[in-house]
């Protein structure tokens, strides 16, 4: 998995959004690797809509204000190359799955972003097909993607952003309006995604455990600024981090850092399930 | 059916949804007494929003009645079921329309023709008791997301209605807004309403409420205390549902430890663990 | 509401037609509409309408639907017209009774008054058979194809047929809205009167209003998102062909249209 090349690359970003005299995000200095899952976690304002709405040139170019910095994606200066032409290096899922969704059949939408830039329609259909095979909606055709149930439609939000073949997928908060199974589902298409077809994913969310269970890197944001970086383990075991910025570790982290506090530390840092179970037999056991 | 001591009372709801015959709650039967603090769980589409619509007399159930505070919601209108129970819409930008956070507030008791001693009286008391003061001048959809549902359940609150009802109150919401909100939630529950939450949030349903019902295709799968709930997780798959990970920690350890085995939030297993265990 | 211009799947001749030949066609029978001044030409365009309205193989219900959303107008066009129409042959002289002082003995309703309301009432009809006509039984992202092939810069036809699109959306979002201030007590709805209606107002379009522009935005953002309006050379994947079956439509309509002007010249 080690093959670090860097993608993504903010050198000393800031931008505010037009007549807003506050800097949404303020001198962000970062690098994500090709074939990287990062997660983007801060409290709501913090800047992670704006953060992923940079990656693709919605920010600066369709929703206007002032950037200053430079943000390289794939090797283009995302303020001197259109969004359209970033549409295909990056694929961008937004929150809510009603807006985003805007034709009558699941095939138009999947179909809409090749078309906007004058795909061959074969290819087109090429694309589709195996778009709508990742994301498990084979057969969904011609659905209109108002009768999908929530998970159904990020999924198919997922697709469309993939027919444009990008190398990177940033999602912002693309779970926070499913319910459970929809958000298993989501996680596990995206997974897929990292896993078997090598994409990259920047992903903005909220869902602690979720993000230890698939996150390589965290980025944590707060007030504009990266506060801090590191793998999930790093981030929720910094309880200097976790009490100024409030973010949703998960919850056999917080039992850690509750014991630790307690002056009962576990041996490991836990993250997940069975890494709790293993460290509390082994506390408990020791004790006896 | 004795309802003095019934907030609500659901019997044998059956809901079908015209004109395409879709039956959406399939006769279920509850109780939520005076003073409980009931989480309402379970798929999207498995019949939560249209038992609450059902019981706030927006829909009328095709057959089966549900008592709310002594009335039938066949018998009277919304606005009289409005000054009862309390309902927090899930999208606040679907209401928030005043061009401040007060005259928002008092747009309810507006409407129940109040004087306006009694109208600022309760205004002040919600704004006190969600802590909206910074923001009484403010033009509500300007406010940061948290905020807007705050002034939401505050104009709800303001026609002093005895149950309240929050509809996924922590969608879209951060950690902190989560928080802040079932916090308001928990002391309207001290001063002794009747509280009803609709959430996926597990691990919120785990730390605050003392029932949890649960929902599934038109049905009720369980309804029982909390910790009881939780501690059918083979059950609650069946409507895709999995208990807070603090409580699937509990229950993947061994036994012998000593240590509950259906531990509800971080605090409790982790005082249980501090003990030595065998508590 | 919602369902006057949502697409309804069908097979029927007038669903297979070309966007284009419909879209033609809905241009002229308009143009027809605006210049009628004959009652029999409005009748006749009236009655072709509702037969073309079948043949599609659309309901009845809301046919119907339509009829009776009108009513409201052409009740208020029959009461402006008729007292305001200038005529010679009076069937009522005067309104006001003679007896009431200062304004007794004014007033009077002429038969030219009635059948301009008439007329005005049968234009307003067809006017609004047309579009569902054509609405019902074109998928939306077809009928901005037509446009498109007609000559229309796509990002236009694509903003027209978009507002089609989100005519349902929004009908749902104002019942949410409404529902939700009903639950304020708002019982203004259950028995207010006319003036309390149009102040209760303020709490059902506003929030429609900005939840349309949040959504507005968020479209705008998604759409970037997938190189909308890219380049003038869009591809299609479901492309539309204009058959025989389309000349015949589109010389039909030419015909019927050259036909009823003509009469309505005659007539007039």
């Amino acid at each position: 998995m080690n093959q670090r090349e860097p993608y993504i690359i903010f050198d000393d970003v800031s931008y505010r959004y037009p007549r807003t005299r506050r800097y949404a995000l303020k001198h962000l200095d970062l690098t994500i690797y090709k074939g990287e899952f990062v997660t983007v976690l801060g409290e709501n304002g913090a800047g992670k809509s704006t953060f992923c709405q940079t990656l693709n040139g919605v920010a600066p170019h369709s929703r206007g204000g002032r950037m200053r910095g430079r943000i390289t994606v794939g090797g283009l200066d995302t303020q001197e190359t259109t969004v359209a032409e970033l549409a295909q290096k990056v694929g961008i899922v937004l929150e809510d799955p009603e807006t985003q969704l805007f034709t009558t059949s699941v095939l138009s939408e999947v179909a809409f972003g090749p078309e906007n830039v004058g795909i061959d329609p074969q290819e087109i259909l090429r694309r589709a097909e195996w778009a709508l095979e990742v994301v498990r909606l084979t057969g969904y055709e011609d659905r209109a993607p108002t009768a999908l149930s929530g998970g159904q439609k990020q999924r198919l939000a997922i697709a469309a952003a993939l027919a444009m073949r990008p190398a990177v997928l940033a999602l912002d908060e693309a779970t926070s309006q499913l319910d459970p199974i929809g958000t298993v589902e989501v996680f596990s298409v995206i997974r897929e995604l990292n896993e078997q077809y090598g994409m990259t994913i920047v992903m903005a969310t909220d869902k602690g455990e979720e993000v230890a269970q698939f996150a390589d890197r965290v980025l944590v944001l707060h007030e504009g600024e990266l506060v801090a970086q590191g793998t999930p383990r790093e981030i929720f075991a910094d309880t200097g981090l976790l009490e100024r910025v409030m973010i949703r570790a998960p919850q056999v982290s917080q039992l850690a850092i509750y014991l630790q506090e307690r002056d009962t530390p576990l041996a490991d840092f836990p993250i997940t399930v069975d890494e709790a179970g293993r460290g509390i037999v082994q506390l408990i056991g020791g004790a006896n | 059916m004795n309802h003095d001591d019934i907030a609500i009372a659901i019997e044998n709801l059956e809901y079908v949804y015209q004109p395409h015959n879709v039956k959406a709650v399939n006769g279920i039967s509850f109780s939520v007494r005076w003073g409980e603090f009931v989480g309402i769980i379970g798929q999207n589409g498995a019949g939560k929003t249209t038992v609450l619509k059902n019981i706030l007399g927006l829909l009328t159930p095709t057959s089966g009645r549900i008592i709310v505070d002594g009335v039938d919601t066949r018998q009277t209108t919304v606005a009289d079921l409005a000054t009862r129970v309390g309902f927090v819409l899930q999208n606040p930008d679907q209401q928030l329309f005043a061009q401040t956070v007060e005259e928002e507030i008092a747009f309810g008791p507006r409407n129940l023709m109040l004087s306006e001693v009694d109208i600022q009286e309760r205004v002040e008391e919600v704004i006190a008791l969600t802590g909206l003061d910074q923001f009484r001048e403010e033009f509500p959809p300007a406010l940061s997301k948290g905020d807007r549902a705050k002034v939401v359940i505050a104009s709800v609150l303001a026609m002093r209605p005895k149950i309240i009802i929050l509809d996924e109150p922590t969608t879209g919401q951060d950690y902190k807004g989560c928080h802040q909100i079932m916090q308001i939630a928990h002391r309207l529950h001290e001063e002794g309403r009747t509280v009803l939450v609709v959430t996926h949030h597990m691990a919120l349903v785990a730390e605050y409420t003392e029932r949890t019902v649960v929902l599934c295709q038109g049905g009720i799968l369980l309804d029982d205390a909390t910790d009881v709930v939780f501690s059918q997780p083979e059950t609650l798959r069946q409507t895709h549902v999995a208990p807070p990970q603090i409580t699937q920690l509990a229950q993947a350890l061994p036994r012998e430890l000593g240590l509950p085995a259906n531990a509800l939030t971080v605090p409790q297993l982790g005082d249980s663990i501090l003990s030595g265990g065998h508590t | 509401m919602s369902t006057l211009v949502q697409y309804i799947p069908g097979e029927t001749f007038f669903h297979r037609l070309d966007p284009r030949s419909k879209i033609i066609f809905m241009l002229l029978i308009t143009g027809v509409i605006f210049v009628v001044q004959s009652l029999w030409v409005a009748v006749a365009v009236l009655l072709t309408l509702i037969l073309v309205w079948f043949l599609a193989g659309l309901p009845f219900s809301i046919l119907k639907g339509l009829g009776k959303a009108m009513v409201g107008i052409i009740v208020f066009l029959f009461v402006v017209q008729t007292l305001l129409y200038p005529g010679e042959t009076i069937l009522v002289q005067p309104i006001i009774p003679q007896f009431i002082p200062l304004i007794g003995g004014m007033g009077k309703i002429a038969l030219e008054g009635v059948l301009f309301a008439l007329l005005l009432s049968l234009r307003l009809l067809a006017m609004i058979i047309v579009l569902p006509l054509v609405s019902m039984t074109t998928p939306v992202h077809i009928f901005s194809l037509g446009l498109v092939r007609l000559g229309l810069p796509y990002r236009l036809a694509y903003t027209t047929t978009t507002a089609l699109n989100l005519i349902p959306i929004l009908q749902a979002e104002a019942n949410v809205i409404v529902d939700a201030q009903r639950l304020r007590a708002l019982q203004v709805f259950e028995k207010g009167k006319f003036l309390d209606k149009l102040k209760a107002y303020p709490p059902l379009i506003t929030p429609l209003v900005i939840g349309a522009m949040r959504r507005a935005q968020l479209m705008a953002v998604a759409m970037d998102s997938r190189a909308f309006g890219a380049t003038k050379d869009r591809t299609y994947v479901q492309d539309i062909q204009i058959r025989a079956m389309d000349w015949v439509f589109i010389v039909l309509s030419v015909l019927y249209t050259a036909l009823a002007v003509t009469a309505n010249y005659l007539i007039a």
